[in-house]
């Protein structure tokens, strides 16, 4: 289902390129190539995401963030910047934003992002706490976690790397969002470092079941999915 | 005003000031010295007279009053008078007698002594003889006064010479400050300009200005230090950017001119994994270069140490085992936590981990060690891999700086200098020991200030 869009951008090559990309998604897209006016669309009309590049004219990304939380837009915020240092990714997620993508980025990268975001901003009440995916059964209150009836102890890492594939069943989840999400971390840690926690997650999950659940996406990162 | 003209006018200005002053207290002092020495002398004079008076009555008067005359001393002033005033004996030759009283003196009175033609001030004392004439003896003044009004002239030149003193040094040293000065301005003109190698001119005193020069000197020898950093990083980054970038070019290379679109897909991957890694090492540079300039100190908190390790060790404890390598973490129970930054110390722990499994090789033991004593906290790794050569240590710091001469293994080697502008950000150290064999790679952090809260100490 195609959800709306606010790209604020002022590279002219860079918001085509993520108008095209995203249109291709299904999604409809709205493009201001300032600051001012991307404030302006952000207050007024209801979008699901923003997409804000950080070094806009006229305001500033960080300035129309702030302004649009001040005014509790709740929105939720992705920031495009070419400022990559860790301090700098910190600084965007403290002005409330919801996630931080370093120029240049993979579309899938982004297109991870995109969905993991639009998942959040569906608001649905889950009645039931529980996850589940096909025959994986997760239960967060107890941190319990079930394959075909039968129960998998995971370190308390992989859990948390589980449950978060599972809250996004069916989209690809890459290597820097697991080691944004599950570690916290705004670094890249340049080696195998997720790879490696990953499969030792897939050999306990799909060891001795016929259907894998834990799939490698080429060139993205991973999905959980039935 | 020049800097000089005001030197040599104050110093002038003090020179007289100060001149003025002693030659004020000399005056006071002189002129009290010699009317006390005059009093003194009037008063025992008159005392002899008196006492030969009482003694051997008129006559013995007139001779003592010859004697004293005769002795030579132009300034005494010895006679008998009559009662209205008039000089009978004695070597005056008038006086005026106005409200004469018998007293030991002195009086002032205008006296003229014989074959004078002025008269004098003199300071005398009276006596009533026994028929109403009277005795006056005494001293004309006149050699004091002159003997003080020379002391007064010389003074007042000495005065006007030392003013002029004060005002040729006051120039001399204006003179010496300006060319100092003068000196120092050129030399910062001529960098301003773009010189950086010109220096201050050494006097070889160990004056003021001297310490200035040095100071000077120091700050321009650090400043080139500096940009010659700054030029050779820039020089090395695009010399190291060209292997990356040229193995991005061949992979583009090999991929356009592949026939079989599996093969291409594969080559293409090829492409974004070289510019990845092309990016990674920009992304280093900019990190390095950010810490280096403290801006992230306003992202400090409050970090727990243990909890850090815990987490790098269990982050890295698979990635270690995969290697055919272990990796433990040996903490102190109880760790004060201190004020850093979380990401970056993570950071910082992540590089010497990855260094350390790099460079260990399967079967190598690692352990990643966080402990606190009174000098500070202490975190890092050791291994017992190839080591770092005592002699190569500023080179493994070094951005780019590689030990590894052919190459073979991955990366940039940035991390050790980024390690160490995090270690700075954290007014620490980084420390590389000989584990015997094998690396130490620990970043030592200052506690700075940070006291055991009572609570803690009671746990």
């Amino acid at each position: 289902m195609g959800r709306k869009i606010l790209i604020i951008e002022d590279d002219r090559e860079t918001a085509n390129y993520l108008r095209r990309g995203l249109e291709q998604e299904g999604h409809s897209i709205e493009h201001v190539a300032n600051g001012q006016d991307g404030l302006y669309m952000a207050t007024g009309a209801s979008f699901d995401l923003v997409i804000l590049d950080r070094m806009v004219p006229v305001i500033d990304g960080l300035s129309v963030l702030r302004a649009l939380r001040a005014a509790r837009v709740e929105t939720p915020v992705l920031i495009l910047s070419a400022l990559g240092s860790v301090g700098d990714r910190i600084e965007g997620l403290e002005c409330g934003s919801d996630d931080y993508l370093v120029k240049p980025f993979s579309f899938a990268e982004l297109l991870a992002r995109v969905n993991a975001l639009l998942r959040r901003s569906e608001s649905r009440v889950a009645s039931d706490p529980r996850l589940t995916v096909g025959d994986l059964e997760i239960d967060p209150l107890s941190r319990t976690v079930k394959r075909g009836g039968k129960k998998i102890d995971l370190k308390p890492r992989e859990y948390l790397i589980l449950e978060y594939f599972a809250r996004n069943e069916g989209r690809v989840v890459t290597r820097t969002m697991l080691l944004e999400r599950v570690w916290e971390y705004h670094f890249d840690p340049g080696t195998n470092v997720i790879d490696v926690h990953v499969s030792r997650l897939r050999r306990k999950l799909d060891e001795g079941f016929e259907r894998p659940l834990l799939h490698t996406v080429r060139g993205a990162g991973y999905m959980l999915a039935a | 005003m020049p800097t000089k003209l005001r030197i040599a006018l104050v110093a002038g200005l003090l020179a007289f000031a100060s001149n003025l002053l002693i030659i004020g207290f000399i005056h006071w002092q002189t002129r009290d010295q010699i009317v006390a020495n005059e009093r003194k002398q009037v008063a025992e004079q008159w005392a002899v007279l008196r006492d030969i008076y009482r003694a051997s009555g008129e006559q013995g008067l007139r001779r003592a009053i010859d004697d004293t005359i005769g002795a030579g001393d132009p300034q005494m002033a010895a006679a008998i008078l009559t009662s209205d005033g008039r000089p009978i004996y004695g070597n005056v030759s008038a006086v005026s007698l106005k409200n004469a009283k018998p007293s030991a003196g002195p009086r002032s009175v205008l006296l003229t002594i014989d074959r004078e033609a002025t008269p004098r001030e003199a300071a005398v004392g009276f006596m009533r003889l026994a028929d109403g004439r009277w005795l006056l003896s005494g001293r004309t003044v006149a050699e004091g006064i002159s003997l003080r009004e020379t002391l007064e002239r010389s003074l007042l030149v000495g005065l006007a010479v030392s003013a002029l003193l004060g005002l040729i040094c006051g120039w001399v040293i204006g003179q010496f400050v300006d060319r100092r000065v003068r000196d120092i301005v050129a030399v910062a003109d001529r960098i301003g300009g773009g010189d950086l190698s010109e220096r201050v001119p050494h006097s070889g005193g160990r004056d003021s200005f001297e310490r200035l020069a040095e100071r000077i000197n120091q700050m321009l020898d650090r400043i080139a230090t500096l940009m010659n950093e700054l030029r050779m990083l820039t020089d090395s980054l695009a010399h190291e950017l060209r292997s990356p970038v040229g193995r991005l070019r061949a992979a583009a290379d090999a991929a356009i001119s592949a026939s079989d679109p599996q093969e291409r897909d594969k080559l293409l991957g090829d492409v974004i994994r070289q510019s990845d890694a092309l990016m990674r090492i920009l992304t280093t540079v900019l990190e390095i270069a950010r810490t280096e300039s403290f801006t992230a100190k306003n992202q400090f908190s409050w970090v727990d140490p243990g909890e850090l390790g815990l987490e790098l060790a269990e982050m890295y404890e698979p990635v270690a085992e995969e290697a055919g390598a272990s990796l433990t973490l040996d903490r102190q129970p109880i760790l004060i936590p201190i004020a850093g930054h979380r990401q970056l110390l993570a950071q910082a722990l992540s590089n010497l981990i990855e260094n350390a499994i790099k460079y260990s090789g399967p079967g190598g033991e690692i352990r990643l060690f966080v402990r606190e004593d009174e000098k500070g906290l202490s975190l890092g790794v050791s291994d017992h891999g190839p080591g770092i050569p005592a002699e190569r240590e500023g080179e493994a710091r070094k951005r780019f700086g590689r030990l590894d001469p052919s190459r073979t293994l991955e990366g940039a080697g940035l991390g050790l200098s980024l390690v160490q502008a995090i270690a700075h950000l954290h007014e620490g150290e980084l420390v590389l020991d000989d584990n015997e064999p094998g690396l130490i790679a620990r970043l030592e952090i200052p506690l700075n200030g940070v006291k055991i809260p009572d609570s803690v100490g009671a746990l």
